[in-house]
């Protein structure tokens, strides 16, 4: 039985055919499906790099962190964050692909322009926003006192630090989800823009009756990503308030990598990682569903 | 009237963005042209905030030949890391989406849910026993930590065989036909058909390099051997150093991108596009 169902493979052409996975399936097993594992193991032990122990732990890091009112804290800065950066941006980046939508004489610069903060990565645009929002010397203080306005103090201020990186986060997205929009854009056909029209319909009745339902895939892909990518958010925290000024700013994957690489606490942020990595996959479980039964009308 | 109005209005927004998208990134190159006095000296609104006064290459004169911080050093590490990701794993990825797009063999449903079941996988979950597991090879402070492990990018295998499913099985089977083998089919006619696909990867990979942070931050300790992204970091921590020379770095890793970018726009769009409408 099964022989015969082997034998409807060409011999040679399946050696071939591991041959030329074998190399990339190894890279994956030993450098993401064993670390998965790992990680999960590692969880459920005292594993610190400094003490250079480890045993069993039992559920004792997992119960540990719902005590843990920096790792709650944490978790309430990625959250915060992502419920402000999940609209705003979203919101902004729609607005700017209906406006670069149709093609006008000039329309490929501010496709360009709306596009290269994409590129600069993001390391470096959160240096150069860090040296913008110096409360003395930095441009964006040296503007708004220009115009009689109140500075903002957003490295040192806690109420909103937060605020500042949020602006940062979308300055360097917002081009990169046009794109995705523009794209969904182009695939609503012509015909029913037409069709409205001639009927009569608004503009705002289009954008809302035909654009935004037709926009509803794309519209899923974009929520999703941008909630995994907003709570995983680190690079910019790490290098304009490294969590500060008084914690406001510390977001979990902070709290992981300074539990993991500074206090060398192993065990501890492994689980941290897990419940955060169950926590983002229910989040994107539910988003899927909402815009599933949404897409059926 | 009205209609004059709106294009009017709408353009003014435009422009209005067009000016925040440009400005940090203006600001950096500009500012990395002013001496030292003259960064703190502008505080107020005057034309002198917009164009360096005394225009200077001390800056890049420094972050270069500082040899504390050998900034030409971290410039190459991170280009040559960058070329031989993307170089390896364009191989590597483009040899398993052939397979996956075009051959038939036992187990392929099974492998291939295997693989794109890690995308689930956050790599903040799994850069803790990957570090440990560098520790285990020996590999902290080795660029073997920053190569092996990137190689394989599901992603992109992903995203080529969409692109090698349209190839026909026919030319394939006639090429078999006259004693091609599957190594000499995949070199000879897949490939080829495939330059614009593994452009868009090559440019999406290589970006990917040059702008790594976390994991080369928890990888690479030793000065000499660090990246772009990571060494601009540590330059700001410096107590007393000038942002002219934090700026001069910046703008140098991030300008030659940019233009590249305006060359190969069409092609990095595409790859977006091309994950948008998947999903």
């Amino acid at each position: 039985m099964k022989a015969s169902r082997f034998a409807a493979y060409d011999k040679q052409e399946s050696k071939a055919a591991y041959l030329f996975i074998v190399p990339a399936f190894l890279l994956l097993a030993v450098f993401i499906f064993y670390p998965m594992v790992r990680a999960l193991i590692i969880s459920f032990q005292n594993y610190n790099l400094i003490a250079a122990q480890s045993s069993f732990a039992g559920f004792a890091n997992y119960g540990k962190l719902f005590e843990d009112g920096a790792f709650g804290a944490s978790l309430w800065h990625s959250f915060y964050f992502t419920l402000i950066v999940l609209p705003v941006q979203t919101a902004i980046s729609l607005g700017l692909a209906l406006l670069v939508q149709k093609k006008f004489r000039g329309v490929g610069f501010f496709r360009t322009v709306y596009f290269l903060p994409v590129v600069v990565s993001f390391a470096i645009a959160s240096t150069v926003f860090r040296l913008i929002y110096n409360k003395d010397y930095g441009m964006l203080n040296v503007v708004l006192k220009g115009l009689g306005l109140p500075a903002l103090d957003f490295l040192s201020n806690p109420d909103i630090s937060m605020l500042g990186i949020i602006a940062l986060c979308i300055w360097r997205a917002m081009g990169f989800v046009m794109v995705i929009f523009l794209a969904g854009l182009n695939n609503i056909p012509d015909s029913l823009y037409e069709a409205a029209h001639v009927d009569g319909a608004s503009s705002v009745q289009r954008f809302f009756r035909i654009t935004l339902p037709l926009l509803k895939r794309t519209m899923a892909f974009v929520v999703i990503i941008t909630t995994m990518d907003a709570l995983k958010i680190f690079i910019p925290i790490y290098i304009t308030t490294s969590g500060g000024p008084a914690g406001s700013t510390s977001t979990v994957v902070h709290f992981i990598y300074e539990t993991a690489f500074k206090q060398m606490n192993m065990g501890y942020a492994a689980a941290a990682a897990f419940l955060f990595f169950f926590l983002v996959l229910v989040i994107s479980i539910i988003q899927l569903r909402l815009f599933r039964t949404d897409v059926e009308y | 009237m009205n209609r004059t109005l709106i294009v009017a209005v709408r353009t003014a927004v435009m422009i209005a963005i067009a000016f925040i998208a440009i400005f940090p990134i203006y600001w950096m190159v500009m500012s990395s042209f002013r001496t030292h006095e003259e960064i703190f000296k502008y505080t107020t609104l005057s034309p002198e905030l917009f164009l360096p006064v005394e225009w200077t290459l001390q800056n890049y004169r420094d972050i270069f030949l500082d040899p504390s911080k050998p900034f030409g050093r971290y410039m190459a590490n991170t280009l040559f890391i960058a070329v031989v990701v993307t170089t390896l794993g364009l191989i590597a990825n483009a040899m398993s989406a052939f397979a996956f797009a075009k051959l038939r063999f036992p187990f392929k449903k099974i492998l291939l849910t295997l693989f794109m079941s890690s995308l689930v996988i956050p790599y903040e979950v799994i850069m803790i026993p990957q570090y440990l597991l560098m520790r285990d090879f020996g590999w902290i402070n080795s660029y073997m930590a920053l190569i092996v492990p990137q190689i394989v990018w599901v992603f992109g295998i992903f995203m080529l065989v969409q692109f090698f499913s349209d190839i026909p099985r026919d030319i394939l089977d006639a090429a078999r036909m006259d004693g091609a083998g599957w190594t000499r089919i995949f070199a000879k006619i897949v490939l080829p058909t495939a330059v614009p696909a593994l452009i868009t990867l090559g440019i999406m990979t290589f970006l990917n390099q040059w702008d790594s942070f976390l994991w080369p931050l928890v990888v690479i300790n030793e000065e000499k051997k660090q990246v772009i992204q990571v060494a601009i970091s540590s330059f700001q921590s410096l107590r007393n150093i000038s942002w002219g020379k934090i700026l001069a770095a910046t703008s140098i890793s991030s300008v030659p991108i940019l233009v590249l970018f305006l060359f190969l726009q069409k092609y990095y769009v595409q790859g977006i596009t091309m994950s948008g409408v998947k999903g």
